[in-house]
């Protein structure tokens, strides 16, 4: 791991009095069977308000990152923060949404577009307690805030991919989240849906002033819909600007030549400190993960 | 007057159905009217009719979640494990019916003693099921055939064993293998619909107690256990749950009919609406039809109670599907 990356990294919209929305310090991870860490030191502050994007190649930990953020993983190493609270507790107050890479819901249940909606905050309620009126209005804003509130009473098999995850979306901002977190929204997304989905999600912030990390691989879809970008490939390799995305930073992430392939964006020229020394290569067999040579939790700066 | 041909064969399920009635001249030509009105038929009439209606009530509301998780196979083996907790519990001395001339209060023990007893058996095979597929050792419906026929061949031999043990102790023989797999209407008496009844109003009230959550995790498991519902905890009430439900209905339908009163509602149900709560109401319907339908079925031909009751279902389903594909289908 870079040296550079030990350090937390805050930006300058962190505020004392708010604190950070999510803190990773030092966190790795190694699955239970496996003996190579899936993500190792990862050290990262994501401020209230903010939308971070996390780029990645497949495998590159990214999703077990958000895993750690949703509190269903333990860290191996190191420790989770929501707002100062553990992630099962914050899971629990409601404060986090997630929008799947894939969409495992049994399509076939006879349930609503609104039902759909409305189901984490009905899961948390005492079963003796009527649906109440703010619940149903916050879901009529959800829907609203993603397009769908006409298809509000549509049965949710027959929906489009796109109307589906929309109505996802829609699912994780009506229990008034305080973090949402995307895994891989626009896979199987032509450009002209990756766009309408970049636009979408500005106005989601805008209307609700969400912490947003969205996990991609994708260039384009970490470029249009984030402020900043963290760049994982079982460590962290960048924080940067979206054009802080030079070709070298995202060779080095991808571990692959990728000039030319995001040809269309516009890059800007290769600055020295988004793009640190290249790790040596790793032991095979995992021997160097999860090793006792990082740098204790430091507080982040910005906090 | 119909007249039982073995009085002495009230057991928990090879004995007393309505083809082990002798007709006479006597019989109305509607007997389902003549089994319900006659004190002596009525006897054992009634508790199957009262039992039929409680394990269809909560089979139907069971069988949408069976059809939409996808869980009629894992109910099979934990029907099926079901004939094996049969075996354990006769070879144990608890055959489900107290001794002729005992007082309600042993026949209640030996009841519940049964129903414990094949429950547990039942949910130790579902957790063996559940904790080879989820290790992925074997697939999962590998894991199921093995529990499966294992039970079926461990039920058989203590079944077996139990007989041979009675008849070398000069004790009455115990149910035979036919009562056990399809069960039987006049095995069922007032103690077992009680206890039906009051498995039943078990299930509903902790499905309607977890309404919420089971539905969310029903529909979209990896996002219930993000948005923090016990995902593990669901899946096991529901084992717990079906296991219940497939016991209760064992007098009555028998180890491998059972499961069809866990299924079919549901799915037919589902051919006609689109609604959760509409699904709810059409399956109940078509649940306790189906029962009460069957059992005229039953009585108008002396037929077995079980296999009528999932025969007149089967055509309930039929006739759901039929008006679902003419409507477009609601699947």
């Amino acid at each position: 791991m870079g040296a550079s990356m030990a350090e937390p990294v805050s930006t300058a919209r962190s505020t004392a009095d708010q604190g950070p929305a999510i803190e990773f310090l030092q966190v790795s991870y190694r699955f239970p069977e496996a003996r190579a860490c899936a993500i190792e030191g990862v050290s990262l502050v994501v401020d209230p308000g903010e939308r971070l994007g996390i780029l990645g190649p497949n495998g590159g930990g990214k999703s077990t990152l958000l895993r750690l953020a949703l509190g269903l993983l333990t860290p191996t190493e190191g420790r989770v923060r929501i707002f100062g609270l553990d992630p099962h507790q914050a899971r629990e107050r409601g404060w986090l949404g997630w929008v799947p890479q894939r969409i495992e819901a049994e399509l076939r249940f006879p349930l609503r577009v609104r039902e759909v909606a409305m189901m984490p905050a009905l899961a948390r309620l005492s079963p003796w307690v009527r649906v109440p009126d703010a619940i149903a209005a916050n879901v009529d804003e959800a829907l609203g805030l993603v397009g769908m509130r006409e298809l509000a009473e549509r049965p949710v098999g027959r929906l489009s991919g796109g109307q589906l995850q929309r109505v996802m979306i829609a699912r994780a901002v009506a229990q008034k989240p305080r973090v949402l977190l995307l895994d891989e929204p626009t896979v199987g997304v032509d450009v002209v849906g990756q766009e309408r989905f970049a636009e979408m999600m500005r106005g989601l912030h805008s209307a609700l002033g969400l912490t947003i990390v969205t996990v991609s691989h994708d260039l384009r879809t970490v470029a249009a819909s984030s402020d900043r970008v963290a760049c994982l490939n079982r460590t962290l390799h960048a924080h940067t600007s979206p054009e802080g995305l030079t070709p070298q930073v995202l060779a080095e992430v991808f571990r692959h030549d990728v000039l030319g392939i995001f040809g269309d964006l516009h890059i800007h020229a290769h600055r020295p400190e988004d793009c640190p020394t290249p790790e040596p290569p790793r032991d095979a067999e995992g021997a160097s993960c999860c090793g006792h040579d990082h740098p204790p939790p430091t507080t982040p700066s910005g906090v | 007057m119909l007249r039982p041909r073995s009085p002495s064969a009230h057991n928990a399920f090879g004995g007393l159905n309505p083809a082990a009635f002798a007709p006479n001249s006597e019989l109305s030509p509607v007997q389902t009217i003549r089994y319900l009105t006659d004190p002596d038929l009525a006897a054992f009439a009634w508790p199957g009719v009262v039992a039929a209606a409680g394990v269809a009530v909560v089979g139907s509301v069971l069988s949408i979640f069976v059809v939409l998780k996808r869980l009629a196979f894992i109910g099979q083996g934990v029907s099926h494990a079901a004939f094996g907790g049969v075996g354990v519990a006769f070879i144990l001395g608890v055959t489900g019916v107290a001794a002729v001339g005992a007082s309600s209060h042993e026949a209640l023990v030996q009841d519940l003693g049964l129903l414990a007893i094949v429950t547990a058996f039942s949910l130790l095979a579902a957790m063996a099921i559940a904790r080879m597929a989820r290790r992925r050792q074997i697939e999962a419906d590998t894991a199921i055939g093995v529990v499966l026929v294992a039970t079926m061949a461990l039920g058989s031999v203590l079944l077996d064993s139990a007989a041979r043990a009675a008849a070398k102790a000069g004790r009455p023989p115990p149910p035979s293998i036919d009562g056990v797999l399809f069960g039987s209407l006049a095995s069922v008496g007032w103690t077992n619909a009680i206890v039906a009844w009051a498995a039943a109003a078990g299930v509903l009230l902790t499905l309607w107690m977890l309404r919420r959550p089971m539905l969310f995790w029903a529909f979209d498991e990896p996002a219930a256990e993000a948005y923090g519902v016990p995902t593990r905890r669901m899946g096991a009430v529901l084992l717990v749950l079906l296991a219940v439900a497939i016991v209760v209905t064992m007098r009555l339908a028998g180890v491998i009919l059972a499961t069809a009163m866990l299924v079919l509602p549901g799915a037919a149900a589902l051919r006609l609406s689109m609604r959760w709560r509409h699904v709810v109401v059409w399956s109940v319907g078509i649940g306790l039809l189906g029962a009460w339908g069957g059992l005229i079925l039953s009585f108008e031909t002396d037929l077995p109670a079980g296999p009528c009751v999932v025969g007149a279902q089967l055509m309930l389903f039929l006739a759901a599907w039929t008006v679902g594909a003419a409507r477009g289908g609601a699947r």
